[in-house]
């Protein structure tokens, strides 16, 4: 087994307690970065290389000093409304080792000369935010938060803040508007979190994971953990694995091993007797990759270069006994009642594509549809205010385009099905709208 | 505070060079150079862009995503590219689908003709849909209020509407509701969106989706005329379009002008528009009541009003004042033009003889005080209220004052950080005391204060506090600071440049004699030393008419209550042997003491100029034609001239204009064509000079 930075003490009784983790040498890390300069602790994030493992995977030290300097009050936002399918990394980290994710937010908090933190968590971890809550007020008593925390003259307030269930506010800039007290719609960018963030102040804002991994960057030093996993993707990543396997869970692997082995070799494989039809890579935004890929090597660059990407690094598996269309409607679906309905495409473009693979399974469908599928995803692509839309055309597209002599079989069985064969076809016609 | 400043840089559009002011967006930078890049959200007077629609997506040489245009600010040497096919397809697949959930009833949509969906869908779309799905549905139209209606299916969701009500007039009614494809504006729980500048949210919605109670169905864009004028129901002078069909003025929409307006409307103003009598009160069919319309002249016969021919009408009047002689006395208000002013003086004081006019409901001030609160470099422009630091309002509310500068206000506050203090109170401990709270917040102060500040009997002490405040403040050497008053009727600041004031002449010169005010001519009346009374679009016994306000109580003086007010000049009007009176409705006393009724004119039937609060002379153009018993009131104050013995040789109202500005010395070497329709704000001509100084205040 590969290096265990976050999930090693996992399975520690009372890990979520204050006691407990620190006995494990939790804190330490938070010592070691007050006796060191915010700029020492900043190079050491740099040189970590770590890169955001909430989706988009941008280098979290270069986010840290993007942040303009002044005396401005500045905000550091903990993004734990995880609501990608399939993800469910962040849930486990938060539920079990809460004062691993304090730790980092103190220390991330202190390189960013922020003096407020939000963690804003999804409203349906009703546990893990009471979890949150009791270890927040645990390390606020033990002076790991609040005033001078630990003699250091630097000082957080940390905020635990529960979603109400929407999927977009785990977009960003939506995350702020609903943070602020308004309607989770997504902002318009420039102006990036960065430079104009919560109440309009710079704002760092990072993942669960992300943030839980820096005090072991703390512990370890920069330039030892880039020795972790490959060149553009360093350290380690938990990834959640789910569907047809034998054992799905949350498993914590050195960026740049081989797909298979996260597949096969942690997680079992599909079920005996059954075959890998495709899989999602990084969350059901990705596009799916099918059994062809599984040695392509799990890290960003890779990914991206097999037409796909790690995103939140959640691997969905699907096997031969589910038909694509059904995936490609659940996906559809997931989006289109997510879609915020800010800006066009996305709010039009999902809902024309859930009702097109909804004629397609009703028999209703003629294979030009497919390619008004492949159209429509192809002008969500890009062309949205945030990447919402775009999480539902690249899956969408990548079915279409991977599986089209299934789904036009399923279109023909479910006409045949459907209407007796004298009658005419219906859908595909032209017309103005 | 700082205006934004306009640095110019020159970036490349579909090959072609354009020079624009740095960092304006991308969209406003491409009309520079005759590219039009299409939207439906972006509309500046709404603030930051939003970005939502996507419709502008452009291509920017060194960006790999398409970007949208009204929110890429410009920058030196970029280059962008509309026409690429790259920029067409996205452009298309927007229309596409706005047009998935759209009618398209465009047959029977009011909007039909004048709407940016249905331009740009022809302009930038495909002219196909491959939507072959049922279309979103919803019960339509619906009320949104008893003024507007909303068609949801219409609506493209641009969000101007809830961006207006959020951003600009800040009532916060209108909200989306649902999300995703099944979003709807609505407002919360149902509630009709009532609030004073709603009507706005019908101008700016792209489509037909909000659309006029009132306008709805009664007009297709190619059967009407629109034609500019001012909005003179209120101070404000709001620059509009009037929306004419067959004679009839169905719509009010506003005509953008940064220094009056900002390109907003009151709904008075927008719906309230000048009505037109039906036929049957055109021929005097109609009873004469409390409030009914005045169609034609009217003089009162056997105790009670008539109609009658014009000649018999202008006979009597003429009779009446002749009668009278010096013995007349005169108040002008309401929305009496400059020119009707003007002539109103040559009437009283040469025909007559008479000093005793007046266009101030709150009483006089002596003429070196109103020559120094008029001094032009105490002057604040309109857009000052947005820039200023900081702006005091004395004894003013601005929503019902003049309502379109409370959306100036929240501008400022909102987008350039204005500091506003109210001070209702207005003795010189409190004026001092906001001095120091206005000097902390920066040099650029604005004042703006009503007439009634300087009413009643401390009135004279308040305004000699105003200008030590200005003194104090140096408003005369800070460029976006000054005094910006709002008279009590819609033209008094250009009545009193026009010379209907007891203490002036036209041009606030010193008349050949003084007069009495509105409040002594009331007492003249009752004491008999008065006997005739020209009311110019005034009713003192009319409650709605600053005259009829009384005056307020002040340090150790009687207030005189509106109760009183009305008393004093019931008991003047009894006594009146002639009152001459120009009104559109009967109000009380008109119909109780008139012996000679004009019906005046609506401001879409006349011509002629006002001036803003801040100076600023403007044209009312004439829209529609005047009803058959209407005529211009210049026309007929000048005939009462002729037959008062005085020939005025006035024959066009082009003429009395010209009149007006040769008499008037500041506003000297005027014309209508340098008026034009932006206005000129008399102030900044080099005639204005001869205001001269304003002369050392005694005591």
């Amino acid at each position: 087994m590969s290096q265990q930075l976050l999930l090693q003490d996992i399975d520690e009784p009372g890990l979520h307690t204050l006691a407990v983790y620190e006995r494990r040498g939790g804190y330490e890390a938070l010592r070691k970065a007050l006796a060191m300069t915010r700029q020492e602790v900043l190079s050491e994030l740099e040189a970590s290389g770590l890169r955001g493992r909430g989706g988009a995977g941008f280098q979290m030290g270069k986010k840290v000093s993007f942040l303009p300097h002044g005396a401005i009050e500045r905000y550091l936002v903990c993004n734990a409304d995880e609501s990608e399918p399939g993800t469910f990394k962040d849930r486990e980290l938060v539920q079990k080792t809460p004062h691993m994710l304090i730790e980092g937010i103190v220390i991330a908090a202190y390189a960013a000369e922020a003096s407020r933190a939000f963690i804003y968590i999804r409203g349906e971890y009703v546990l893990q935010a009471d979890v949150l809550d009791s270890a927040v007020a645990e390390a606020h008593a033990a002076g790991y938060l609040g005033e001078d925390i630990l003699g250091s003259g630097h000082s957080l307030s940390l905020v635990v803040h529960r979603g109400a269930g929407a999927y977009i506010c785990g977009e960003e800039t939506g995350l702020l508007d609903s943070l602020e007290g308004k309607r989770g719609n997504p902002r318009l960018k420039p102006p990036f979190p960065a430079n104009q963030g919560l109440y309009q102040g710079p704002t760092l804002i990072n993942n669960v994971e992300t943030l839980a991994t820096v005090p072991a960057i703390m512990r370890m030093g920069g330039a030892e953990y880039a020795k972790l996993g490959v060149e553009t993707s360093t350290g380690t990543k938990v990834v959640s694995v789910s569907g047809h396997v034998q054992r799905p869970g949350n498993y914590e692997i050195e960026l740049g091993i081989p797909s298979r082995e996260i597949i096969y070799g942690l997680a079992g494989g599909p079920p005996e007797g059954r075959a890998i039809k495709c899989w999602f890579p990084g969350g059901s935004s990705a596009p799916v990759l099918t059994a062809e890929d599984l040695d392509v090597p799990y890290d960003f660059d890779s990914l991206a270069h097999a037409g796909s990407m790690l995103g939140s690094g959640a691997i969905i598996v699907v096997d031969d006994s589910t038909p694509i269309l059904d995936v490609a409607m659940k996906v559809a679906k997931f989006y289109r009642h997510e879609s915020c309905g800010k800006c066009t495409p996305c709010r039009e473009g999902t809902n024309w594509t859930v009702t097109m693979l909804e004629r397609i399974d009703r028999g209703e469908a003629t294979p030009m549809d497919l390619d008004i599928i492949t159209s429509v995803c192809d002008h969500i692509i890009g062309n949205c205010l945030c990447v919402l839309g775009d999480a539902m055309a690249m899956p969408i597209a990548s079915m279409v385009a991977k599986f089209r002599p299934e789904l036009e079989a399923h279109m023909q069985a479910a006409h045949e099905r459907a209407l007796p064969p004298a009658a005419a076809p219906a859908g595909g016609g032209g017309g103005f709208a | 505070m700082p205006r934004p400043a306009h640095e110019l840089i020159t970036l490349t559009i579909d090959g072609r060079e354009v020079q624009a002011p740095e960092n304006s967006m991308l969209v406003d930078a491409a009309k520079l150079g005759d590219v039009e890049i299409p939207v439906f959200c972006y509309e500046p007077k709404l603030g930051n862009p939003v970005g939502a629609c996507r419709m502008c997506l452009v291509e920017i040489e060194g960006i790999g995503k398409l970007q949208t245009g009204c929110s890429t600010p410009v920058k030196d040497g970029m280059v962008v590219h509309t026409q690429t096919e790259r920029v067409k397809e996205a452009q298309r697949s927007v229309v596409e689908f706005l047009l998935i959930n759209h009618p398209l009833d465009c047959p029977v949509c009011d909007k039909g003709g004048e709407c940016p969906l249905q331009d740009i869908s022809f302009g930038w779309g495909s002219g196909l849909s491959r939507f072959v799905e049922p279309k979103r549905h919803f019960v339509k139209p619906l009320e949104l209020s008893p003024l507007i209606a909303i068609d949801r299916e219409r609506c493209i969701l641009c969000y101007r509407c809830v961006r207006f009500s959020q951003e600009i007039s800040e009532d916060y009614q209108l909200v989306l509701l649902d999300r995703g494809a099944d979003s709807y504006v609505s407002t919360f729980d149902g509630h009709p969106y009532e609030a004073p500048f709603s009507g706005n949210i019908i101008e700016l919605c792209p489509v037909g989706a909000l659309t006029s109670q009132d306008y709805r169905f009664r007009a297709r864009p190619w059967e009407v005329e629109n034609a500019g004028s001012v909005c003179t129901l209120c101070p404000a002078q709001c620059n509009v379009t009037l929306t004419v069909r067959d004679e009839r003025v169905l719509r009010v929409l506003a005509r953008e002008h940064p220094e009056v307006d900002d390109g907003w409307l009151c709904d008075a103003g927008r719906f309230a528009y000048p009505p037109h009598p039906p036929a049957a009160e055109i021929n005097g069919g109609q009873a004469l009541t409390l409030g009914a319309r005045v169609a034609a002249p009217l003089v009162r016969d056997g105790g009670t009003l008539r109609p009658v021919s014009w000649a018999r009408a202008l006979q009597e009047a003429a009779a009446g004042l002749a009668r009278a002689g010096a013995r007349s006395g005169a108040v002008a208000g309401g929305a009496a033009s400059n020119e009707e002013g003007y002539l109103l003086t040559r009437l009283m004081r040469d025909a007559l003889g008479s000093p005793h006019l007046d266009s101030r409901a709150t009483g006089a001030l002596p003429l070196e005080l109103m020559r120094a609160l008029c001094d032009p470099r105490l002057q604040a422009r309109v857009s000052d209220l947005e820039f200023a630091h900081a702006v005091l309002l004395l004894d003013i509310e601005p929503v019902r004052d003049a309502p379109i500068l409370d959306l100036r206000l929240r501008k400022g506050e909102r987008r350039h950080g204005v500091k506003l203090i109210r001070s209702a109170g207005a003795d010189p401990a409190q004026l001092r005391a906001a001095a120091r709270e206005l000097s902390a917040a920066g040099k650029e102060v604005v004042v703006l204060w009503s007439e009634r500040f300087a009413a009643g009997p401390e009135g004279e002490a308040r305004a000699r506090a105003l200008l030590e405040l200005a003194e104090e403040l140096s408003f005369g050497e800070t460029d976006g600071a000054g005094l910006l008053e709002i008279p009590a009727w819609a033209n008094g600041r250009g009545l009193r440049e026009a010379g209907v004031l007891p203490s002036a002449g036209p041009g606030l010169t010193p008349p050949p004699a003084g007069g009495l005010d509105a409040r002594g001519i009331a007492d003249a009346l009752v004491r008999r030393e008065l006997s005739a009374l020209y009311l110019l679009r005034c009713d003192p016994l009319d409650p709605k008419d600053p005259l009829a306000a009384g005056a307020p109580a002040a340090n150790g003086a009687e207030a005189v209550s509106p109760a009183q007010a009305s008393e004093a000049w019931t008991r003047a009007l009894d006594h009146a042997s002639t009152v001459v009176a120009h009104a559109s409705h009967l109000t009380a006393g008109v119909l109780e003491h008139a012996s000679v009724v004009f019906p005046a004119e609506s401001y879409a039937q006349k011509e002629g100029t006002v001036t803003h609060p801040d100076g600023r002379l403007q044209r009312v153009r004439q829209a529609v034609a005047h009803p058959a018993l209407v005529r211009p009131e210049w026309l007929l104050i000048a005939e009462l001239c002729s037959r008062l013995g005085l020939e005025l040789e006035l024959h066009s109202a082009e003429a009395v204009s010209r009149a007006l500005f040769d008499a008037v010395p500041f506003y000297a070497g005027m014309s209508l064509e340098e008026i034009g329709g932006r206005g000129v704000r008399w102030q900044e001509r080099p005639q204005a000079a001869a205001f001269g100084r304003a002369e050392e205040l005694p005591g």
